[in-house]
């Protein structure tokens, strides 16, 4: 079954999806700006900053999904052994920090009209800052270590004691009292969000999904090629 | 209403800081990322092309990924 994820079946098809979302993105990202910036209501409370949220929801999410991602492919790798998987993580690492980074940035830009202020150390922010951190040290083992097996090691260590942190992100808000309000989505259960506005997150959110895409496969190509380059003569 | 789509109520600054920040990190980190990518693809043509005759067919033969890059150059060029 793994031997589907070989580098040599699945790099005739990274070029393909890389010109699919290609061809596809600008539109995506053109609704999705005109829904998010135009169509879209202002919130009753919050006003127009709730716009925030089309970007800084979806950034929020992929930085976690990219982590949760992460952790369950070391877990794999350690156990069948599948280089391929080590590849796909180096390769979603530097994704799941970026939109870490633009979830807690664009948070504070909508703190501070709505709470008053940038930051605050509040359960839901700091367990946010925690994961950009396991992000930070997650990467530096490939840029500082040399040894590939104390690469897949270390990495996968920093990969399992992070992903405690997955939970505490996400019932952080119901577990503590904080500043951060609920989650008004919810995969089970009626979430409380209008569709006026679940629209264009969604929207957002498939925009999002295809950029992270799109650095993942280019990315990922890299990869074959930089081991490719290594085992030119052997191959 | 393009004053208002501008100010956003008050909350201009905040909104378009937002999004300008989110467009410019994706569009830097994109080209970054294209830009690694064409990097080793060149230095692999050059290694393939650093070989000899015997050895560069056996690569080809051997590897599709190395058949893939080539055609892929081939197209751009």
């Amino acid at each position: 079954m793994f031997k589907f994820f070989s580098s040599s079946k699945v790099y005739p098809l990274i070029q393909k999806l890389i010109n699919f979302i290609n061809s596809i993105f600008f539109l995506i990202l053109i609704i999705g700006l005109t829904f998010a910036l135009v169509l879209s209501p202002p919130d009753y409370l919050q006003g127009d900053s709730v716009r925030i949220m089309y970007v800084h929801v979806p950034s929020a999410w992929i930085g976690l999904a990219c982590f949760s991602t992460i952790t369950l492919l070391s877990v794999l790798n350690f156990i069948f052994k599948i280089k391929n998987f080590y590849f796909i993580n180096k390769s979603l690492a530097p994704i799941g920090l970026l939109f870490t980074c633009l979830a807690i940035v664009t948070g504070s830009l909508w703190g501070q009209p709505t709470w008053g202020t940038w930051w605050a150390w509040d359960a839901r922010l700091t367990s946010m800052l925690a994961l950009m951190l396991f992000y930070v040290f997650y990467i530096l083992t490939f840029k500082l270590l040399k040894e590939e097996k104390l690469i897949i090691k270390v990495s996968s260590v920093i990969a399992v004691v992070g992903s405690i942190n997955l939970p505490i992100i996400k019932y952080s808000v119901e577990w503590w009292a904080t500043l951060h309000q609920p989650a008004s989505i919810k995969i089970i259960g009626s979430s409380s969000i209008h569709s006026q506005m679940m629209l264009p997150l969604m929207v957002m959110l498939l925009v999002f999904l295809l950029y992270a895409a799109l650095i993942f496969l280019m990315k990922y190509k890299t990869e074959i090629i930089r081991i490719k380059k290594k085992n030119i003569k052997r191959d | 209403m393009i004053s208002n789509f501008i100010t956003m109520n008050g909350y201009g600054l905040y909104v378009w800081l937002s999004f300008s920040i989110v467009f410019i990190s994706c569009t830097v980190v994109y080209f970054k990322t294209k830009k690694t990518l064409q990097k080793y693809e060149q230095e692999f043509l050059l290694e393939l092309q650093a070989l000899t005759v015997e050895e560069r067919n056996k690569a080809l033969e051997t590897s599709k990924v190395a058949q893939q890059i080539l055609a892929t150059s081939l197209k751009i060029n």
